[in-house]
């Protein structure tokens, strides 16, 4: 299988052991193996012939990254990195070992933890109820029903639910970033008001989500929240800044 | 309104990393990136709808709001009424105007294709089938971002 190339999972310091029973992207699941002879080692196996983005493959690869950040510090690689051969994940390691080494330790004891808002959109009545044009809008198509009234009407409701989501998820946003030690914007995600990962202590993550869960139910009629995590952390492998890159990704 | 959840499929694992659809772009998205290597093809993945989450800023959308609104009745408890069971239910067969209740119907197919998902066996024929929503192949700004470490 040299042909197809070497797919990498992650990055651990040296030392490290996989988790039992663990293994790969592909059909049948690739076996895993470590690479690299310094202080950092690869999580990798021989890449699938044909590899795409099939639910089984992103699957494989989030659950490999979950167990192995259940053992310690991961530097989690994007989902379909390939090198042509092992050679050259070892060259990479070597060249580069400082520098995951000091990613490693930032993200020591770490998880990252993501959270959305999403417009509520089992809160109409509560819409109607408190947002004044909506409810002006409501009662003139009531009194005389018409296409562009309605149109009007919906695009007041449609309005309404991603204000009240954007202004909630300000609101978590601003509540949250001080029990993070890191906020990170994840990429723009069709109809979320607002998508932002934090990092937080392993230790901490259960309080944090119980935080969001709470700020969750005291704004159900505004934004519907999800919290996922804690995950690898995916969004803080830049050891550089604090704070990724938000905009243009 | 049916979502994968990790446990459910895979792994021994506790829901706690939410549904894959939920983390999906971390995963395609962040992470870390060498230059050195490269990175499979994205091209053709529909990417992320979370479940129902239909905010788009439409005509067919506003007049499918305009309807779930005009059918709240605020006297009785209509706080559990949701517009996905106004749209799927009681509203869409009562629209008189057929062109709505097309939409909403087509609405909820392509909902249940993004989130019903299959399993895995269906799960290539599925990414082909629709491919309405490309993504674009090359992540530039995030491989300057690792470029230092190359």
């Amino acid at each position: 299988m040299t042909e197809s190339g070497v797919y990498v999972y992650a990055i651990i310091p040296e030392g490290g052991a996989l988790p039992a029973g663990a293994v790969g992207v592909g059909s049948p699941p690739a076996a895993l193996r470590l690479v690299g002879d310094g202080q950092v080692t690869a999580v990798v196996s021989d890449a699938p012939l044909q590899l795409r983005a099939r639910r089984r493959d992103l699957m494989a690869h989030q659950e490999l990254l979950l167990s192995l950040s259940d053992r310690g510090p991961v530097l989690p690689m994007r989902f379909g990195v390939v090198a042509s051969d092992e050679a050259s994940v070892c060259a990479q390691l070597a060249g580069s070992q400082a520098e995951h080494l000091a990613t490693l330790r930032h993200l020591d004891r770490g998880v990252e933890i993501n959270v959305k808002a999403l417009p509520a959109q089992d809160a109409l009545a509560a819409v109607v109820a408190e947002e004044k044009d909506v409810r002006r809008l409501r009662e003139a198509v009531r009194r005389r029903p018409d296409y562009e009234a309605n149109v009007r009407l919906g695009e007041a409701v449609a309005t309404a639910l991603s204000r009240r989501a954007a202004e909630a998820g300000k609101k978590l946003l601003h509540k949250l970033t001080p029990l993070a030690r890191a906020v990170a914007a994840g990429p723009e995600v069709q109809g979320c008001a607002l998508n932002v990962s934090f990092l937080v202590d392993r230790s901490e993550s259960d309080a944090f989500r119980a935080t969001a869960r709470r700020f969750a139910d005291a704004h159900r009629e505004r934004a519907e929240l999800r919290v996922a995590g804690p995950l690898p952390c995916y969004s803080f492998v830049s050891s550089r800044g604090l704070r990724p890159t938000v905009a243009g990704v | 309104m049916t979502t994968t959840m990790y446990a459910d499929e895979v792994a021994p694992c506790p829901p706690r990393a939410g549904t894959l659809y939920d983390v999906l772009e971390l995963i395609l998205d962040r992470g870390m990136v060498i230059d050195v290597f490269v990175r499979v093809s994205l091209v053709g993945i529909e990417i992320l709808k979370i479940d129902a989450r239909i905010v788009i800023a439409s005509v067919d959308t506003y007049l499918r709001f305009a309807e779930a609104c005009n059918r709240l009745d605020l006297e009785r408890d209509s706080g559990s009424t949701t517009i996905p069971e106004l749209l799927g239910g009681r509203a869409a067969k009562s629209v008189g105007k057929r062109k709505v209740r097309k939409a909403a119907e087509s609405v909820g197919d392509s909902v249940r294709k993004a989130v019903g998902g299959g399993d895995d066996e269906n799960d290539d024929e599925e990414q082909e089938e629709r491919p309405k929503k490309r993504r674009a192949p090359a992540r530039d700004g995030a491989s300057r971002r690792r470029h230092a470490e190359a």
